[in-house]
């Protein structure tokens, strides 16, 4: 009986971390295509708002949805806090910190922190021209992330609860 | 005799669940993660058939021999 709970267990465990994976999968180009609408944003806010950057992040933040809304909002906070952050530092402080938490990985990480280095630092048209291309590099990046969906997502379903089985016949 | 039939069923359990996981991963593209797979399953279940005839022939040594 102890036996045949803990198969059930381990089989279990199998089939979650499958679909743990493939909701990352899944995740992956949402939450580029939410960066990417993000973008367009701040390049309005920037073009035509005159927003400081701070309070355009803590816009931006508070417009979308968890893993990057707590991003945007702490490296608002870290602007505007009296610890005397500059723009790239704040960005990069919440980028380690917040990054792990998002289903994203090192390509769209490459570009916020290649963006980081411009933005809040030149004038408005060589910002907008930045946002732009990592506006650019996160379209390409959003397409290979559909593809991976589409050749993984499903597959690792499968391949979560096959590995399961294997485990509790190999050690029944 | 009861624990051999077991050891069979087993070997064929993981003969059927490698032979799946070898499709899933070849469907996925990665073939020679694949390969490894069967690969590994293969020694795991040489391990297991080893260990037997191991005591098959401990069997037969200790019949004819006399130890």
């Amino acid at each position: 009986m102890v036996k045949l709970l803990g198969m059930l267990i381990i089989v279990l465990a199998g089939t979650l971390a499958g679909f743990n994976k493939a909701r990352q999968f899944e995740r992956r180009p949402q939450q580029i295509r939410e960066l990417i609408l993000v973008m367009q944003r701040l390049e309005t806010e920037i073009s035509y708002g005159f927003t400081p950057l701070p309070e355009a992040l803590n816009k931006m933040g508070s417009q979308i949805r968890e893993p990057l809304k707590s991003f945007f909002i702490s490296a608002a906070n870290d602007m505007n806090s009296s610890k005397g952050l500059t723009a790239q530092e704040s960005i990069q402080q919440a980028l380690s910190a917040h990054w792990k938490r998002t289903s994203m990985k090192d390509a769209e990480r490459e570009v916020l922190h290649q963006l980081s280095f411009t933005l809040g630092t030149s004038d408005r048209q060589d910002q907008i021209k930045h946002i732009a291309l990592a506006a650019q590099q996160l379209k390409h990046e959003e397409v290979a992330a559909r593809e991976e969906l589409d050749k993984y997502g499903r597959l690792s379903k499968n391949l979560g609860l096959l590995v399961g089985i294997l485990v509790v016949i190999l050690i029944f | 005799m009861n624990i051999d039939v077991n050891a069979i069923f087993q070997i064929a359990g993981i003969g059927i669940i490698i032979a799946m996981i070898h499709t899933v991963l070849k469907q996925m593209g990665k073939e020679d993660m694949a390969h490894w797979v069967t690969l590994i399953g293969f020694v795991v279940v040489l391990f297991m058939v080893v260990r037997m005839l191991d005591t098959l022939l401990q069997e037969i040594k200790s019949i004819f021999l006399f130890q």
